[in-house]
């Protein structure tokens, strides 16, 4: 295989091609990666949102964006009794608890969210809950008491009174300083030393209590949050294997099958040769995507449906009367027919003269057909018409279209599937040219 | 058939013309150091293998240049004066078609598959001599009945036309300025035999009735003996013999000359014809000494350095065997 | 050799050209169409596959008839459990009508002879403004909006694309020349992609441009003025769609020139002494612009493509945003509209071109057939 090693050799010295490759070859490996630092099945479940993200703050930027704009914003903070000390006080049925949540406060920035997560256990009545709050002035505020279920959210920054006593938003009022709590004045974070008091009465001796303060932050991680919480690393990540074994998949169907009935279009020729022709005539007119659309509209949006669709749409286009271009000389051609005297079938006729003779330009137009079908995947999502439980890349896009969110200012949240998107889109793109320099006959004389 | 050499100046004076290609293996020399004289109204055939650099030479004197040109030198006379200096503008403007035109290779390609026949033609009359409609298409019918062309040929696209009439529509095209100067190259290669003879015929009935000058490159030795006033024969870049043609297709001087000559089969031999063993020296690796020497059977110690051009009575040869002192 | 023919005047010729012209023409309308009508047919089958089209039509029976029932006074004073009767009765026989009890083979011709009609029925939920509900008066309504940008977007594509990608075919290896390649790997990314970055830059980050939209809203009054709102939210759309698609026809189209440029009558000219700019206008780009024409129906082909979700993403008032509406209320008879409209508007494309083809290269006139 000399003639590979040496268009190898001549590959290298191309610079995109170089870049291509290594950027391909950093998202395999991140591709390779994602399932090995989150399993599939977790990846799914996780994807699907709910509970498992409550703690997480809504919308929330990547942590590094401080870095970028000089701010200071805060970060998630979980303070949890079952870390913290308690002074207990029995008495006849029950016990009085009395815990201390402490917690330090140094960020610029007024935390998103305030909440506070309580179980209960073996409760014979439901336990009484009373939360208080003290500032590092020594401010005091009481936050109210109520009754606690089984599993219970208490909701400060929502709290009505609690916001219309301070003026403010809680999770904004809780940490002002006192001077900038007046309402007009813009509110400054007051730094220093928290805590959350909470005094509960438990009744039942085997009864428990337990509770979590979440100070939800603005930032967090490497890639933010979205409107449901959910870590956007988790998504971006799995994209990664998803969009690269879509586009490979499909590339490799589509040239393979473009290629073999081209192939067979030309060697046998006659009405078989006309009826691809007919197809694909009649292919071009069908637009791709709105048909994908009306395909996932009206019945599923499975993946695997989209693939398939897409390929077989794919099959007839462009690429066949490419093939066949090439073809046609070579089946006229004086060895082919020498081929035929000495009895070979047509099916070998086609698999070892005229194949290897397209490869040349096959590879470069494979290459460059992989970006199409990433990009194309991710329009699908866009569109809403994405695989409803996969989490890729062009379903972040959706859900930020779909909320606003340059509206908004969350640009992050546009950028990150976007880079990624036209990362993995140069990478083959790049390489694919570069290619199509090296092996493309007609191009290798300029 | 002129066997007088001419009184007045010559039409084209060449003096060590050369070209060179920058390849990816090196420089190829495809034309060096050629030099030769051509009269008015005489046919020059230029001889040689294929590889030889003959249509370089043509390309040379054209300035049809490629992209990949390493070296271009030499001194150009052509109607008094030099061409060489003249900015492409001005060769452009001045020389090409109106002075000196070519009749390419394979003529099959050579038309523009998209524009008519008759359009193609009166183009450089048009163009170069502001001619109006009428005056060029009149001027392009005179020039079809030239080369025996029927009219009706004016109307049709190149593609719609047979390979010989496409030739003969090129040759009209390199006639239609009534250039001083005609270079043909390999007019004939790709026709059949009696097409073959057809085009001769009308370059020899041109030459006869107009002031017209060819150049004949080709390397079919059989067709340029019947239009040929002098033969010049190229090897590897260079011109080994320039000879009336008389004096060349009976009695060669240089031995590639014998050795060719000897190699064209005549109607009546009875011994084989001879053959030349060997091949030409690669245009990228060119021998130090004589460039024939290794296939040369008359070889001898002078010919490790490179002949100069010897003159001899109306001939010049690049041999050392006619070094005036030399002797074998 | 006779002298047979004399000059033919220029209304000969013309009659001459037409009269070879006009059934190529009209085969190739003919050949299209069938195409169309195969393809409409397609759409079809894969749409009601599910049974989805046919429960659609029951349902539009059904509301028709009821609603004509309800509204006739001679039935108002009829008891309901009577009038429902009639109401079935009249339902049957519309069903019978409309063969809607025949198997699906029939009904499908049916259908597609309306869809070919362009009859394309009745919106579930969506009207346009002027309060029709008829799919077609929808989607006429929304049709100039893609026209206008996309057609903009497409001919300034064509006409730069060719500009360039001659000059840059004569000046090989030139710092332009590599640009161009460097930067064509940058149209693997669709249009709405660019169009989201440049949402971010120019209408977000440093406003200056209109984020979405065709006119302000409130319109301006005033003919010119309106126009120049219409025109300042083109920019970025039109940007986004020029972008994505300029950088590899540029470089595809010179690298044909390129090839063509190396073609033994380019070299006849030169040789013949013709200017630089005739012999790139005749010779190069003339022979050539078949091909460049039919790669340039494939671009087209893609954008058009595109158009739902770059309509979407500029919230354009055009037949994308109205396909990605019905796809959102799950619209059916506006969905299925819309893609046949969609597949008129590629046929019709691909037979301007095929016309442009035919006047441009005289091979394909004459014989018949490609090239």
């Amino acid at each position: 295989m000399t003639s590979f090693s040496r268009a190898v050799a001549e590959l290298k010295r191309y610079p995109s091609a170089v870049a291509g490759l290594l950027l391909i070859a950093l998202l395999l490996l991140a591709g390779i990666f994602a399932p090995l630092y989150i399993p599939y099945g977790e990846a799914l479940a996780k994807w699907r949102g709910g509970d498992a993200w409550r703690m997480y703050p809504v919308n929330a930027a990547p942590a590094w964006t401080d870095w970028l704009t000089g701010n200071n914003n805060p970060r998630t903070q979980i303070l949890s009794t079952r870390d913290a000390s308690r002074t207990q006080a029995h008495f006849a049925g029950g016990r009085q608890e009395h815990i201390a949540l402490h917690f330090d406060y140094e960020a610029d920035g007024f935390p998103s969210e305030l909440n506070v997560f309580l179980q209960t256990d073996r409760s014979a009545r439901a336990p009484f809950v009373r939360l208080t709050w003290l500032t590092p002035s020594g401010e005091r505020f009481l936050l109210g008491g109520q009754r606690v279920s089984a599993a219970d959210r208490i909701s400060i920054s929502q709290h009505q009174l609690l916001s219309q006593r301070l003026g403010q938003a809680p999770h904004v009022g809780l940490f002002a300083q006192p001077a900038s709590r007046k309402s007009g004045a813009t509110p400054v974070v007051q730094k220093g030393r928290y805590t959350l008091a909470i005094d509960a009465i438990l009744f039942g001796d085997e009864a428990t209590l337990e509770a979590d303060l979440v100070v939800y932050g603005r930032v967090h991680g490497i890639a933010g949050t979205d409107h449901q919480r959910r870590d956007l690393l988790v998504a971006l990540l799995w994209g990664i294997p998803i969009a690269l074994a879509f586009g490979l998949l499909a590339a490799v169907g589509t040239t393979l099958t473009t290629l073999f009935i081209a192939a067979a279009g030309v060697w046998y020729g006659g009405w078989r040769d006309a009826l691809i022709q007919r197809l694909t005539e009649i292919n071009m007119i069908l637009p791709l995507l709105p048909i994908l659309v009306m395909i996932g509209a009206l019945y599923s949006t499975s993946i695997w449906l989209m693939l398939g669709v897409v390929v077989l749409l794919s099959i007839f286009g462009g690429g066949i009367k490419m093939y066949r271009a090439m073809l046609l000389p070579i089946k006229q051609a004086p060895y082919i027919e020498a081929a035929r005297a000495y009895g070979a079938g047509g099916f070998r006729i086609v698999i070892r003269y005229m194949i290897p003779r397209v490869l040349p330009v096959l590879i470069p137009t494979f290459v460059t057909l992989i970006p199409t079908f990433v990009f194309l995947e991710a329009s699908l999502a866009v569109l809403g018409l994405g695989d409803p439980v996969l989490p890729t890349w062009g379903k972040i896009l959706n859900d930020a279209q779909t909320q606003s969110a340059l509206y908004n200012g969350y640009y992050y949240w546009v950028l990150a599937p976007a880079v990624l998107l036209m990362l993995t889109g140069l990478g083959f793109a790049m390489l694919g040219f570069a290619m199509d320099r090296v092996f493309n006959p007609r191009l290798r004389s300029l | 058939m002129s066997i007088a050499p001419a009184a007045t100046s010559p039409l084209l004076q060449v003096n060590d013309l050369s070209l060179h290609y920058q390849t990816r293996q090196g420089e190829a020399r495809a034309v060096d150091g050629v030099s030769f004289a051509l009269q008015p109204n005489e046919a020059m055939v230029v001889l040689g293998e294929s590889g030889c650099g003959k249509s370089s030479l043509a390309r040379a004197l054209l300035r049809l240049l490629p992209r990949n040109v390493a070296h271009y030198s030499g001194a150009v006379h052509f109607e008094g004066r030099d061409l060489m200096p003249l900015g492409e503008e001005d060769f452009r403007a001045t020389v090409r078609w109106q002075r000196m035109s070519m009749v390419m290779q394979a003529a099959m390609n050579a038309l523009n598959p998209v524009v008519r026949v008759r359009e193609q033609v009166a183009e450089p009359l048009r163009i170069h001599s502001q001619w109006s409609r009428e005056k060029a298409l009149a001027r392009v019918r005179e020039t079809f009945g030239l080369v025996g062309l029927a009219p009706d040929v004016l109307d049709r696209y190149p593609f719609e036309l047979s390979g010989g009439m496409r030739q003969r529509v090129v040759l009209a095209m390199a006639l239609v300025t009534a250039p001083p100067l005609v270079i043909l190259d390999e007019p004939t290669s790709a026709l059949d035999v009696l097409t073959q003879a057809a085009i001769i015929n009308v370059l020899k009935r041109i030459k006869r009735e107009q002031d017209i000058s060819f150049i004949l490159i080709t390397h079919d030795v059989a067709t340029s003996s019947e239009i040929a006033d002098r033969v010049a024969l190229m090897y590897a870049g260079q011109i080994v013999e320039c000879s009336p043609a008389r004096d060349f297709f009976h009695a060669p001087r240089h031995p590639y000359a014998q050795l060719l000559m000897a190699s064209v089969p005549r109607l009546r031999q009875p011994e084989a014809p001879g053959a030349i063993p060997g091949t030409p020296p690669s245009l990228l690796a060119l021998p130090s000494g004589c460039r024939f020497a290794d296939r040369c059977p008359q070889r001898f110690a002078r010919c490790d350095q490179p002949p100069p051009t010897f003159h001899l009575d109306g001939s010049t040869v690049r041999c050392w065997r006619f070094a005036p002192e030399g002797a074998p | 050799m006779k002298n047979t023919s004399r000059p033919i005047s220029k209304a000969t010729a013309i009659r001459q050209n037409l009269s070879r012209f006009i059934p190529f023409a009209l085969l190739r309308l003919l050949g299209l169409f069938i195409t169309v009508v195969i393809g409409v047919y397609l759409t079809i089958l894969i749409a009601n596959m599910g049974g989805k089209v046919d429960e659609l039509r029951l349902l539009q029976i059904r509301t028709t008839v009821g609603e004509q029932v309800r509204a006739d006074p001679a039935f108002f004073d009829m008891p309901v459990a009577e009038r429902d009767d009639i109401i079935e009765s009249r339902v049957t026989l519309e069903v019978k009508r409309r063969r809607l009890d025949q198997p699906f083979v029939a009904r499908s011709i049916d259908y597609l002879l309306a869809a070919v009609r362009l009859d394309l029925g009745r919106s579930e939920e969506m009207h346009s403004d002027s309060g029709a509900r008829e799919v077609s008066a929808i989607i006429l309504e929304r049709l100039p909006a893609t026209l206008l940008l996309f057609g903009t977007a497409n001919l300034a594509v064509f006409f730069s694309a060719v500009f360039f990608a001659l000059r840059l075919s004569r000046r090989y290896g030139s710092w332009m020349d590599r640009a161009v390649i460097a930067l064509a790997p940058t149209s693997a990314a669709p249009a709405w992609f660019f169009g989201i970055f440049l949402i971010l830059v120019f209408a977000f980050l440093t406003p200056v441009l209109p984020a979405g939209g065709m006119v302000h809203v409130p319109p301006p009054e005033g003919r010119l003025a309106w126009g120049l709102s219409v025109a300042q939210h083109m920019v970025l759309p039109l940007a986004a769609m020029f972008f994505s698609s300029i950088f590899i026809s540029i470089y595809s189209w010179r690298t044909f020139f390129l090839i063509h440029s190396s073609e033994d009558y380019v070299e006849m000219a030169r040789a013949k002494g013709l200017p630089g700019r005739l012999i790139e206008k005749r010779y190069v780009l003339r022979p050539a612009l078949s091909p460049i024409i039919t790669s340039f129906a494939l671009m087209l082909i893609g954008l058009w493509s595109g158009a739902i979700i770059l309509e979407q993403v500029f919230n354009w008032p055009g037949l994308g945003s109205l396909i990605f509406r019905a796809i959102g209320h799950r619209d059916t008879p506006m969905i299925i509209g819309s893609v046949v409209i969609f597949a008129y508007l590629l046929a019709i494309t691909v037979f301007l071109l095929d016309i442009l083809y035919a006047i441009l290269d005289p091979r394909v006139r004459i014989q018949g057939g490609r090239s």
